[in-house]
């Protein structure tokens, strides 16, 4: 009797690896909101090859359910935003990832959410969008999650003065404000010069801080054209300073081989160390995918954008499972999430926000980036005082 | 009963009846519609500054950002009505105009860049005023439209409905004041600036008055969009955007004329959204310069004059 | 405090001077056309990109590029101009929203091409600082500087002495004069678009040696070179280099004594007043009221 099952188990299996499919399976349109174009392209089309990446590796490891990503560009725009949401929703997708810029996420979900379908994000910090009591909102990261991150590697270092360097776009404005709330309450002493986008020669900014503030660390909060112009213009002024830190989009394979020359000993949030170093079958499997579907490293919007739609594929999986799929049952089945991913342990609260985000801070050294904070993940050690001249 | 109120009733039962009923389930295509109507809706406000005041701005995104950030802090911070609060909201932007009452003097293209310089401004007091405005981290949760004698204004085929009769009503207030003497004299203007003078016509209150009005109107549709997004920051809601789409549309439609700004909105909009976007998934808007590029060389005056003209030649061939 | 100041005026003049290349272009073609291409900032992108796929190609300096970037961009200008060219009617208004639409086309290209990410030099020599006493400042910011003020005095010096420049000033003064003198406007005209592609090309791959690019930029540049050119007034080359001089130098002030957050504000409330109280500009001879 145990022969047989085995037997059969075994012409099941090499049923599916033929491409036989069960006759239970089902394909699951999945929706994808993202910027392709305007302001925001350039981080939309990064999370939308993590979406991709992990549509690829899900179908082929899950050999009962399939899901098919359906994209559209929300061209950073609100309204657009909201049309694709609706778009998407015709079109009878099962539920949302992607999702960039708190300003176009907030009306997108509240369109997800007046449709009923779970809206799974990466792409928005702001506090307020899980404030709004909506069931079906998700994201994987937050606020606190960076500052965090920057104010332990500064206290790490033992910084008892710190120039905040931010651009007054939403998201680093925001970050600035609780970084140097956070600073101020360990009693360490700090300036903030906010700029505003569209400002190209910082030197202006950066002599103040040589001459006036004195500060031993550099920390910016901004974008990669932003921390280029700082680096540069700190390469000129040189200040002395013991440490250059930044936060997201910084500690990257691609600003390491972009600007060989600047970004020496510069510090920003990263995941994971580069070359990237994937312990995990998981994330060996999310690389190499990776790499043959876009012919590139792997960057942590990639790997957000992996990592919030891999939790969504499987709590749809375990939905259609258990039968609830149709009947609204996947916000339930999210909340059930509790795993170690490739950013860390996730697990949503009520409001849908991960209270165990926490980011780690990368440096970069000689052309590869080194995780050193927290210690526990650390892959390097830290340089420090050392700054990219 | 003549041809055109035929053709107007015919137009508002349309609008008001055929739309909601048949496209009213579809809510993708309903949301581009409330969206290009919006654009429409300062298009015309663009329109009627150009084309009875003289005027071309660059600048409409001042009204816009002021309108709705004026009507989503009345509406959250002191508890207004939100129908009382867009009114209100076209209001504060008519007195922010006030502040742009120097660039009256300005030729063309200065005044253009002008207003421009005013939008920019705008937009980085509105940064910088965090205590008020929130700063870059902008309004959220900003009140939808209300619910009224049990219809519902926020839903999406309310919002439809408010849209178009605000851009309806803003088209009449066009009309009128194009027929009135005040119009017959801005007219003249253009022809001659001193010939007005001499008839006694205070030219500079003239075009004042149509930047205020211009100015409202484009403000009351700012406050329609935030009560309709809910969301509202700086770098949105004085958008560059805001005023260079709604001249595209202006000029796509005709904007001497006074519905083809709208038309040219609804238009231009629908065929970047659902034809270029599914060809082009990005850079679509590459088509769009296109299409704008080609309509100025090959038809200047815009669509609806071309479609009327076409329209009547067939007419006189048929008869 | 002092040293502060010195090292803002030295960068705003710095700044300054590429910001002038950039608006001369613009002048020129308003001089002689009286029409405000909007998709002069789009082509000073295009040379900034050109810079880049060469430098990123063959990995060269941005420098080696300038030739391509001049072919490239300054048969692209000439292609604008047949363009307008072609206006029939109301050609002031109707030049906006045409060199828009070419704006936005151009925009898009480059994002279609050369994707949404940043792109800059790799180059560190360009990089290098430059000390000279208390002023501190790239290589390629003080190199580009002095190669725009020499472009400007060939242009100063080729307008005031060569036919073509004298034909080119002629037709900006005055169009049927001129054509009574038995100067063809047409051909000052495509002249005066090859000036405009000449000196966007260099300015763009100045802009990808010292700057970060990014398809977005080019309306921005676009706007910064018509203020300058209403600070100048309309009609003069010394008066566009102070104008734009004055820019940079006002806006790195404001850094300095105010807040780098209120920079933009800056210059358009120096744009305004200069608009409002000297309405033919700091060195204009052409009247702007209405």
């Amino acid at each position: 009797m145990k022969n047989i099952r085995n037997h059969l188990a075994a012409i099941i299996v090499a049923g599916t690896a033929f491409g036989v499919v069960p006759a239970h399976a089902e394909e699951f349109l999945v929706g994808s909101e993202v910027p392709l174009t305007g302001t925001l392209a350039r981080v939309g089309t990064g999370m939308k090859e993590g979406i991709e990446v992990a549509a690829d590796v899900f179908n082929r490891r899950n050999g009962k359910h399939k899901v098919k990503i359906v994209t559209v560009d929300d061209e950073s725009s609100p309204a657009k935003a909201v049309a694709a949401v609706e778009k998407l929703a015709s079109q009878g997708v099962v539920a949302l990832t992607g999702g960039y810029g708190s300003n176009n996420i907030g009306p997108a979900s509240d369109a997800a959410n007046k449709a009923n379908l779970v809206y799974m994000t990466s792409g928005g910090v702001d506090e307020n969008l899980s404030q709004r009591g909506y069931k079906t909102f998700f994201r994987i990261n937050n606020t606190a999650g960076y500052s965090t991150a920057m104010v332990g590697l500064l206290a790490d270092m033992g910084a008892k003065s710190v120039s905040i360097v931010t651009s007054t776009k939403e998201a680093p404005a925001d970050l600035a404000k609780d970084v140097e709330k956070i600073l101020k309450a360990k009693g360490i002493k700090v300036v903030v010069h906010s700029f505003d986008p569209a400002i190209t020669d910082f030197k202006p900014i950066i002599n103040k801080v040589k001459l006036q503030d004195k500060s031993e660390i550099i920390a910016m909060v901004g974008y990669e054209n932003d921390y280029v112009g700082i680096i540069r213009a700190a390469k000129v002024l040189k200040p002395e300073v013991k440490a250059m830190v930044g936060v997201w989009s910084l500690a990257t394979a691609k600003m390491a081989s972009d600007f060989p020359d600047l970004m020496p000993n510069v510090y920003g949030t990263a995941l994971l160390p580069y070359p990237a170093e994937f312990k995990t079958a998981e994330g060996k499997e999310f690389a190499e995918t990776y790499k043959k579907l876009f012919n590139k490293e792997p960057d942590y919007l990639g790997q957000f954008g992996y990592v919030q739609s891999m939790l969504l594929f499987e709590a749809i999986a375990r939905a259609a499972d258990a039968g609830t799929l149709k009947t609204g049952g996947l916000p339930a089945e999210l909340r059930k999430s509790d795993k170690e991913t490739l950013i860390g342990r996730v697990k949503f609260d009520d409001k849908g926000d991960n209270p165990f985000f926490s980011h780690r801070m990368g440096q970069h050294q000689s052309g590869k980036v080194a995780v050193v904070w927290p210690k526990d993940s650390a892959t390097g050690k830290m340089n420090f005082p050392a700054v990219p001249w | 009963m003549n041809a055109r109120s035929v053709a107007i009733l015919l137009a508002l039962v349309g609008m008001y009846i055929a739309v909601p009923l048949l496209l009213g389930p579809n809510l993708y295509v309903m949301s581009l519609l409330v969206a290009s109507i919006a654009i429409g809706g300062v298009a015309l406000a663009w329109a009627l500054l150009g084309n009875l005041g003289g005027m071309v701005s660059f600048g409409h995104a001042a009204f816009f950002g002021v309108g709705s950030y004026v009507s989503a802090l009345l509406s959250m911070k002191l508890g207004v009505p939100v129908f009382a609060a867009m009114f209100l909201g076209g209001v504060g932007a008519a007195v922010a105009s006030i502040a742009m009452l120097p660039t009256l003097r300005l030729k063309g293209p200065y005044f253009a860049l002008a207003i421009l310089a005013y939008a920019q401004i705008f937009r980085i007091l509105a940064t910088e005023w965090k205590s008020v405005t929130g700063g870059s981290g902008g309004l959220s949760s900003i009140p939808r439209l209300p619910e009224i004698a049990g219809f519902d204004f926020g839903s999406k085929v309310g919002n439809y409905l408010v849209i178009v009769t605000i851009v309806l009503i803003f088209a009449l207030i066009y009309e009128r004041i194009r027929a009135s003497h005040y119009g017959i004299a801005l007219r003249a203007m253009h022809d001659s600036e001193d010939a007005t003078r001499i008839v006694g016509v205070n030219s500079t209150f003239l075009k004042a008055m149509m930047l205020f009005v211009s100015a409202f109107m484009t403000g009351v549709v700012g406050a329609f969009n935030a009560h309709y997004i809910n969301f509202l920051e700086p770098d949105y809601g004085f958008s560059g955007l805001w005023s260079t789409i709604p001249i595209v549309a202006a000029i796509f439609g005709g904007y001497r004329t006074i519905l083809g700004p709208v038309i040219g909105a609804v238009f231009v909009y629908l065929i970047d959204q659902l034809v270029f976007k599914s060809y082009i998934p990005s850079g679509h808007q590459i088509m769009l310069g296109a299409l704008l590029a080609g309509m100025v060389l090959f038809s200047p005056t815009g669509l609806l004059p071309w479609i009327v003209e076409k329209f009547k030649r067939s007419r006189h061939a048929a008869a | 405090m002092t040293e502060l100041i010195l090292q803002a005026i030295y960068s705003g003049l710095l700044q300054g001077g590429s910001y002038a290349l950039i608006a001369l272009g613009l002048a020129v073609v308003f001089g002689t056309m009286k029409v405000i291409n909007l998709a002069h900032g789009e082509l000073v992108l295009l040379a900034a990109y050109v810079a880049y796929a060469v430098e990123s190609a063959f990995e060269v300096s941005p420098i080696v590029a300038i030739p391509v970037a001049l072919l490239v961009v300054c048969v692209s200008a000439v292609l604008v101009y047949f363009l307008v060219d072609r206006i029939q009617k109301d050609r002031e208004l109707n030049s906006l929203i045409l060199t828009y639409g070419i704006g936005v086309m151009l925009t898009n290209a480059v994002l279609l091409i050369w994707k949404a990410d940043i792109r800059s030099t790799k180059s560190a020599w360009l990089q290098d600082a430059v000390v000279i006493g208390p002023f501190y400042s790239m290589r390629s910011e003080l190199g580009f500087f002095v190669l725009s003020l020499v472009l400007m005095g060939l242009l100063w010096w080729w307008l005031s002495k060569s036919w073509y420049g004298r034909a080119v000033r002629a037709v900006a003064s005055n169009r049927d004069a001129a054509k009574l003198m038995g100067i063809n406007p047409r051909t000052t005209e495509i002249v005066s678009f090859v000036v405009a592609g000449i000196l966007a090309a260099f300015a763009g791959v100045a802009l990808y040696s010292y700057g970060v690019i990014q398809p977005p930029l080019g309306h921005a540049l676009t706007v910064k070179a018509f203020i300058i050119t209403v600070l100048a007034g309309v009609g003069s080359i010394p008066g566009v280099l102070a104008g734009a001089l004055l820019l940079g130098v006002v806006e790195a002030l404001t850094v300095t004594l105010l807040s780098s957050a209120l920079q933009e504000i800056a210059g358009m409330g120096l744009f305004l007043l200069v608009l409002f109280l000297m309405p033919n500009g700091l060195f204009g001879t052409v009247a702007r009221r209405g």
